[in-house]
């Protein structure tokens, strides 16, 4: 309490120092008179009398000071008058000052902002309460379709009922609705959830409430909670939205409130519904079917266990399932649970891409900081002479330290605000880079933790560059006055640091480099990639007529399913129609999905006369469907036997076209052409689909749908005509320029069907370019920054070089004065970097193939150590090295031999 | 003349509370006085050592000044104990004899042994 006190005092002092100085003056004043009035008072004489108190007081100019420096804080006034001398230092020196500052600007800036991303996306708490318990299940299977299949509803009653390290288990479902609220109807993205849900997922209501366990189950009212961005932008954050009712697929449903902002997994949802909204959730099919797995699940952990604890009791409980339940889990496709912390499987996407990113970011510091030292140490050089001054006037070790020390504070906070000016700009471009990989991308800021991380950082090498300087030691302080400011080569051991922090930037820019060429690669690669379409000018997009909830077969009798479905047809046979006639289309198809997009449905398939061996994988296949000019329309080869016909509708023979993979796997060296096929297991009791045979009339060639950079999958097409009208994707073929028919075609479905939304209206380019343009995105931004490093690379090359020549002026003068050529001085000079530049290179394979190893999840088509792209990268910064080195070596040929030695 | 000392550090407050303890408000030049005299003049003071404590000790609290007229109408700085650095003198002075207690038994002739 004193000592504080004491200190609080003290830094006021700090600021009242020359009021409290006047104060001073008068009490010394008196003292000394009061002194020299009791030696008169003795029988002194007034001078002498004044002579011996002023001896006895030591001197009032040292007692003022000690004073002084008890009164206010001497070492912080001490730092500010180092700080003035150091802007003007700086000030003096404008072209040293402005390429560090730049330099670590540069640096300090991709650090702040891809670490504000790093912390948004990957290590930020969840917004939940206590959200480090909350856990995402995940089931999964080999083959297609398996990666996370989501579980039914029977299967997660029983982790219910019997998981003791999970306190809470939602579920919820993603589903598509068409929203209708007074005016246009919009497609929405809404979660299907349980009443539990926002209770087990720790959120609270910014507005009305949440939905409750009392909201669960068939007799209760249809509710919707919004959530903050969708109320935000599509409700303009109306504050008086609770109790509004909207049509969701024609049902009336109340807006009972909106949810604190949360990222959403697996995509972003506008709106959580209970399950009552959609009469399919409820049905026995759902409640009831074990393979009918429709449901995401997110539980608590009870406090007290972990996540490991969690997987061990839920692998239990599922093998104890599969066991019980041998047709809901064919032993072949090895049915397993996961539980996954909320938090990772958030950043599952973006975690890759983004450690690439910070680690290129760091490294591209840790160039420009090497950089900055090596410019400090030249600069320390030419300062010995003012260190030397300094410290033969009495200035201590840690004294010169501190002005060190000061100084490139003053130089890094420099750099580092302008580096937040530039992390600024960044973080805004890095969020729309961020949206394509994490639902957390909105939670990325500038905030206090990222600017204490720029604040860590700018001091950490503020200290570094403060302590690899050389400072006089006192015992060395007479030789060094007497050679005076001549000596400028600043010694052996700055030398081999200078020479040393050449080669790591060197080894360093390699690195960067070759990763960037690994990922251009990768996009090239990519970009090369057949998507099995002979043509790119096909315009896509997606009309949904039929509603889950008019074909669902648990709420909707049969002949409403087929009155809904007749009427689809003849408005999709219209629009066909319609298109077809506008100018410049050649041939318009319709189908389920689109191609070069996942169908997201798949199901297993049986062979005739084959039974598969117990433990084989069930051949599984896409559903889709096709209508008669689809193939010919997309441009989709023809590859054996026929396409589908006008011939093929409802009630004739039942036909199927298989795509390449497919036939490959199941008529592996024989002619599928006549084979027949059907679809089986238990799931197709919940779906419109029947388990007939079917005959398999046609094979057609593979197509990319999953994306450019997974093999082809496994497809078998149904006719449109024999099949419900699900989906509704059209794929119009055009003579040129598909993208401007996108205007035309989709007003001629807006007239047909005024409430249908309509979706991804894309040529097939660009539905091309858009899978590409994250990874594109990714490859520009690494480049950027190795291209940066090679830039600061060779600055750091040149300028060392320059250095040494400036300081061996004498020493190649001599050697010229005795007969050393021109072009023998160039070459000296030229091996002497290609020495550091040879060194650099070396080390930097090793490290490039490191690294590329680290993230060969991101590469596609290329080898980590891709020879190519190493042998690319060693020539471009070696040329660059080279031309670094060539200027200085030139100057040193150019060295006049009698200047020099007069010098 | 007998030698003179430096003040240790530490033992200059606890003589400056004390003086104000015993003599009241004081200026300066009296504290530094009565210290030299109390020690029989083996201490002297200069300004640059008594100024600051008497400053390290304001800003602690211990003491307070306010400029007065003196005795002889001479403005000066006046220095009063506070009833904090009467606690402080009370503990400091505890502190001060149990040290030297101590180290008075560790310097005392060591016992006769037979």
């Amino acid at each position: 309490m004193r000592h504080l006190r004491a200190a609080l005092a003290r830094i006021a002092g700090v600021f009242t120092g020359h009021r409290a100085e006047d104060d001073l003056r008068e009490e010394l004043q008196a003292h000394l008179d009061m002194e020299t009035a009791e030696y008169i008072r003795r029988g002194m004489a007034p001078d002498g009398a004044r002579r011996k108190a002023l001896l006895a007081s030591g001197g009032l100019t040292t007692a003022a000071e000690s004073v002084r420096a008890q009164r206010g804080l001497p070492w912080l006034e001490g730092v500010a008058a180092d700080a003035r001398y150091a802007l003007r230092a700086l000030r003096h020196n404008p072209a040293f000052t402005a390429v560090v500052v730049i330099t670590l600007a540069l640096g300090i800036g991709a650090n702040t902002a891809i670490f504000s991303v790093v912390r948004g996306v990957l290590l930020k708490p969840l917004p939940h309460r206590d959200g480090d318990a909350l856990v995402y299940l995940r089931h999964s299977m080999d083959g297609p379709g398996g990666a996370n299949m989501r579980f039914s509803v029977p299967e997660v009653v029983e982790f219910r009922r019997d998981a003791k390290t999970l306190a809470g288990i939602a579920e919820y479902s993603t589903f598509n609705f068409t929203l209708r609220d007074g005016g246009d109807a919009v497609n929405i993205d809404a979660a299907l959830v349980t009443g539990n849900f926002f209770e087990v997922l720790g959120l609270s209501p910014v507005l009305g409430r949440l939905t409750q366990p009392g909201d669960d189950g068939t007799s209760a009212a249809p509710v919707m909670v919004l959530t903050h961005a969708y109320w935000s932008t599509h409700f303009d954050a109306d504050p008086h939205i609770v109790g509004r009712q909207v049509r969701l697929d024609g049902k009336l449903v109340t807006i009972i409130g909106v949810v604190e902002p949360a990222p959403w997994f697996p995509s972003r949802v506008d709106a959580l519904l209970n399950m009552v909204v959609s009469e399919h959730h409820t049905s026995a099919l759902m409640v009831q079917g074990r393979t009918h797995r429709m449901s995401d699940v997110l539980a608590r952990l009870t406090r007290g266990a972990s996540v490991e604890d969690a997987r061990t009791e839920l692998t239990g409980i599922h093998a104890r399932m599969q066991r019980a339940f041998r047709d809901a889990y064919d032993a072949g496709s090895h049915y397993r649970v996961a539980v996954i912390p909320y938090k990772e499987v958030l950043g599952e996407r973006a975690r890759l891409t983004l450690w690439l990113l910070m680690g290129t970011a760091a490294f591209v510091m840790i160039i420009s900081a090497a950089n900055v030292v090596n410019l400090t140490l030249m600069r320390g050089v030419r300062r010995e002479h003012e260190l030397v001054v300094r410290a033969a006037l009495g200035a201590g070790s840690v004294r010169l330290r501190r002005l060190l020390l000061v100084e490139n504070l003053v130089l890094t906070g420099m750099g580092a605000a302008l580096g937040v000016g530039i992390a600024l700009g960044g973080v805004r471009l890095l969020v729309a880079f961020a949206e394509r990989y994490s639902p957390r991308a909105n939670e990325i800021r500038l905030d206090v933790a990222v600017l204490g991380f720029t604040f860590a950082l700018a001091v950490t090498i503020a200290l570094l560059l403060s302590f690899v300087a050389y400072l006089p030691r006192e015992g060395a302080l007479a030789s060094m006055i007497s050679a005076g400011g001549r000596r400028m080569s600043g010694g052996v051991r700055m030398q081999r640091l200078q020479r040393a922090l050449v080669v790591a930037q060197i080894a360093v820019s390699f690195v960067l480099l070759a990763g960037a060429g690994l990922l251009t690669r990768t996009t090239m690669q990519l970009s090369g990639v057949r998507t099995g379409l002979r043509t790119e000018e096909v315009l896509t997009m997606q009309v949904a007529l039929l509603t889950t909830a008019q074909l669902d077969v648990s709420s909707v009798t049969a002949v409403q399913a087929m009155a809904a479905d007749a009427d689809a047809k003849l408005r999709y046979a219209r629009m066909r129609r319609e298109i077809r006639a506008l100018p410049g289309v050649i041939e318009v198809g319709i189908g389920s999905s689109v191609p070069l997009r996942s169908s997201l449905v798949q199901f297993d398939l049986k062979v005739e006369g084959r039974n598969t061996v117990p433990g084989e994988t069930m051949p599984r296949a896409d559903f889709r469907t096709a209508s008669a000019e689809y193939f010919r329309a997309a441009g989709i080869p023809l590859q054996r036997g026929r396409e589908f016909l006008v011939t093929d509708r409802v009630g004739s023979g039942r036909v199927v076209i298989v795509n390449e993979a497919l036939a490959k796997q199941i008529f592996p060296g024989e002619d599928p052409i006549g084979k027949r096929v059907a679809w089986t297991g238990d799931i197709l009791r919940f779906t419109p689909l029947s388990g007939d045979w079917r005959t398999v009339v046609g094979v057609v060639g593979n197509t990319r749908d999953g994306g450019l950079d997974t093999k082809p999958q496994p497809v078998m097409f149904l006719p449109f005509a024999q099949e419900l009208a699900m989906g509704g994707g059209f794929v119009i073929r055009a003579e040129r320029d598909a993208a401007s028919l996108a205007a035309a075609a989709t007003r001629i479905v807006r007239r047909i069907a005024p409430a249908a939304p309509v979706e991804n209206v894309m040529t097939v380019a660009q539905i091309k370019d858009q899978s590409l343009s994250a990874r594109r995105l990714n490859a520009a931004l690494v480049s950027s920054f190795g291209g940066l490093a090679a830039i600061i690379a060779a600055v750091g090359i040149a300028g060392v070089l320059a250095f040494s020549v400036s300081a061996r002026t004498n020493d190649i003068g001599i050697r010229m004065s005795l007969g050393a050529g021109s072009g023998m001085v160039q070459r000296m000079i030229l091996k002497e970097g290609g020495v550091l530049l040879g060194a650099g290179l070396v080390i930097g394979v090793a490290g490039a193939i490191v690294v590329g190893r680290l993230m060969r999840g991101l590469l596609f088509g290329v080898a980590p150590h891709d020879p190519a792209t190493l042998a690319g990268v060693a020539v471009m910064l070696g040329a660059i090295g080279f031309a670094a080195c060539w200027f200085p070596a030139r100057r040193a040929a150019r060295i006049d031999p009698s200047i020099a030695m007069r010098s | 003349m007998p030698e003179k000392l430096d003040v240790k550090q530490g033992t200059l407050a606890l003589m400056i509370l004390r003086t104000l303890d015993v003599l009241g408000p004081l200026h300066g030049y009296g504290v530094a006085r009565r210290i030299e005299e109390t020690s029989g003049n083996r201490l002297t003071l200069n300004y640059g050592t008594l100024y600051p404590a008497l400053l390290k000790l304001e800003q602690e609290g211990c003491i307070s000044a306010e400029w007065r007229q003196s005795e002889n109408n001479r403005r000066a700085k006046y220095y009063t104990l506070t009833p904090a650095g009467r606690k402080q003198l009370a503990r400091e002075a505890r502190e001060w004899h149990r040290t030297a207690d101590l180290i008075a038994a560790f310097l005392a002739p060591p016992p006769e042994t037979a």
